[in-house]
């Protein structure tokens, strides 16, 4: 029973982490309405840029403020040079585009990182872990459930609650309208794209202590990401929390069992809840 | 250009003595899945980046047949075409009912699914090293271990698949197919059941796949887990778009010239993935259209200066 209520902890701090990926993901598809499959590089890259930024200035706080940055810096430019020409463009053309933006990167990362992955530690303050009377937890995988919780809180906050962020959702809405309305929508779409970049980023750079670094983290994870919108719905805060839950928890609690099937099982639910449910959890559009 | 099949017969006869005959007969093979994605891509309007669930799994289990069964190799590329045809039957069910990016990426997620399932169950499909020992068994006294011989074999079931594919797309059901690519709406409102014809394309698309998986796997003696990954998924999709999307033959152009750009680039470096992508990058920045509209381009252009 306590190595269940412990997968389960396992299952919502990863699940945060789901969330982010498919919050940041919804933001670009829906927004910018394309099928970004660099998502999951931008997470790699995330996670590289963090583990080589704390090789460089020592400072894990410091290096977790610039990956993310880094990436978000990243997404500004592929959007900006690639993705900007490509709107009038058919998804196909976009999807291809995308595909090989994340070959680039995942290809680039073994040329710069090398084919083996690493393991990398968290901060000695997070090291360790804290008896929560059922079990003994580590100490990272609480910061990264609060950390987690906090950007998404705070993404929650931009969308809902500030002017930009009502923009933001407009242009989920209606583009046309947004445009019409006198807004810059080509910025709006830069704007959304960098945003969902950075949570992609930030996304990686936590992942980095917990699972370690490996070329293939990429792929894994766009098709979690994937997995997660699918469910949740496009430009949907709350359906992004609850899918990327639902997989997480789904997933550690399998894994408990029966280690093999515990990253097919996240494709296996969404299965089934299309199964029973092909609007998706929460049915919109 | 006048008459594409006399063209094609004649790069059928000439291709093996251009370039090694197991390189031949793999552009031929890849022509037949580019067929299969094409009847989704180009003439429904689908873009499935799945494709590779159905071409994997049929390489998995007639391979598994075939190594541990020794059946016949017409059994084989049956039991693969049904393979390909029921995968994309549970694939396209959950798939068809949404449209636009979420069809999309349910393609790929499910794409996942049977990724990881191949990926971890090792007793049987090799897992990361590959199901290897596939035979290719004679058939009717044909030896099929000669590479010559193989070759005219996959060339002659390319034909026959080009001839099914060219009845299936004229046919009044592949009107109604394109009919819904067109305005999906309006096909409705005629009385037509969208998702079922959509559902049709799929599990004819995925017995072209599953045909072709099933050649690829004797072809090369094993079945690598890269046969059911995404990236074969999106090497297809690459190769009909270059060759166009718009017409039968684009899919055999596009896997002539990408069978070709791979091969040659896995030749300069390891990582000719990187170089993949950066071609993927140029021909979307660039080339839109594929090869076939920068051929009839070039002929107008042509015709237009010869006409001043």
């Amino acid at each position: 029973m306590n190595l269940l209520l412990g997968q389960i902890l396992n299952g919502i701090a990863t699940g945060m982490l789901y969330a982010l990926m498919g919050l940041g993901l919804s933001l670009i598809t829906g927004i910018l309405n394309i099928p970004n499959f660099a998502h999951g590089a931008l997470f790699a890259i995330g996670a590289y840029l963090l583990v080589t930024t704390v090789g460089l200035i020592g400072n894990f706080w410091l290096a977790l403020l610039i990956a993310p940055l880094g990436v978000a810096a990243l997404g500004l430019l592929i959007e900006y040079a690639g993705i900007r020409r490509l709107y009038a463009a058919g998804h196909d053309y976009q999807l291809l585009f995308t595909f090989g933006l994340a070959l680039i990167l995942s290809e680039g990362i073994i040329v710069v990182w090398g084919p083996v992955g690493f393991s990398h530690l968290p901060p000695p303050i997070l090291r360790g872990g804290v008896d929560l009377g059922f079990t003994f937890y580590p100490k990272y995988r609480l910061f990264v459930m609060v950390v987690a919780g906090l950007l998404v809180l705070a993404t929650w906050l931009f969308l809902e609650k500030t002017r930009y962020g009502a923009i933001m959702r407009a242009g989920i809405e209606n583009k046309e309208m947004v445009s019409l309305l006198g807004i810059d929508i080509h910025r709006l779409f830069t704007a959304a794209f960098a945003l969902g970049a950075y949570l992609a980023g930030i996304a990686g750079a936590l992942t980095a202590p917990i699972r370690g670094i490996n070329p293939n983290m990429g792929v894994d994870m766009l098709g979690i990401a994937f997995v997660v919108v699918a469910l949740g719905g496009l430009g949907n805060l709350l359906g992004a929390i609850a899918a990327g839950l639902l997989i997480g928890v789904a997933q550690a609690v399998v894994a408990a069992y029966w280690t093999e099937a515990s990253t097919a099982v996240i494709f296996a639910v969404m299965a089934l809840v299309l199964l029973v449910r092909p609007q998706g959890m929460f049915g919109i559009r | 250009m006048k008459n594409p099949l006399v063209l094609l017969l004649g790069a059928i006869v000439l291709l093996p003595f251009v370039v090694r005959p197991v390189i031949a007969a793999e552009i031929w093979l890849f022509a037949i899945f580019g067929l299969g994605l094409n009847l989704l891509l180009g003439y429904t309007g689908l873009l499935s980046f799945g494709q590779a669930t159905f071409f994997g799994s049929a390489a998995y289990v007639a391979g598994w047949l075939l190594k541990h069964y020794a059946i016949n190799v017409f059994l084989a590329l049956g039991i693969g075409t049904g393979v390909g045809a029921l995968s994309a039957l549970l694939v396209g069910y959950l798939c068809v009912q949404r449209s636009g990016l979420y069809f999309i990426m349910l393609t790929f997620a499910l794409n996942q699914l049977f990724f990881f399932i191949a990926y971890q169950w090792t007793s049987v499909t090799g897992g990361e090293d590959g199901m290897p020992g596939v035979p290719r068994p004679a058939f009717l006294g044909i030896d099929f271990k000669d590479p010559m011989n193989y070759y005219v074999f996959v060339a002659l079931l390319f034909l026959a698949s080009l001839w099914v594919m060219r009845r299936v797309v004229e046919s009044p059901f592949g009107k109604i197919l394109q009919a819904i690519r067109e305005n999906e709406v309006r096909a409705t409102a005629v009385g037509y059941n969208a998702p079922r014809f959509k559902l049709a394309a799929f599990v004819i698309g995925g017995a072209f796949s599953g045909l072709a998986g099933v050649l690829y796997a004797m072809l090369f003696g094993i079945v690598p887990l890269e046969a059911i990954g995404f990236v074969a998924s999106g090497n297809v999709v690459f190769a009909t778009l270059i060759g166009g999307s718009g017409s039968l033959y684009g899919p055999v152009i596009g896997s002539f010239v990408f069978i070709w750009l791979s091969e040659s680039m896995s030749v300069v470096w390891e990582r000719w993935p990187l170089l993949l992508g950066v071609a993927f990058v140029i021909v979307v920045l660039f080339f839109r259209g594929g090869v076939v509209e920068a051929w009839s381009r070039f002929w107008r252009w042509q015709s237009s200066r010869q006409r001043a």
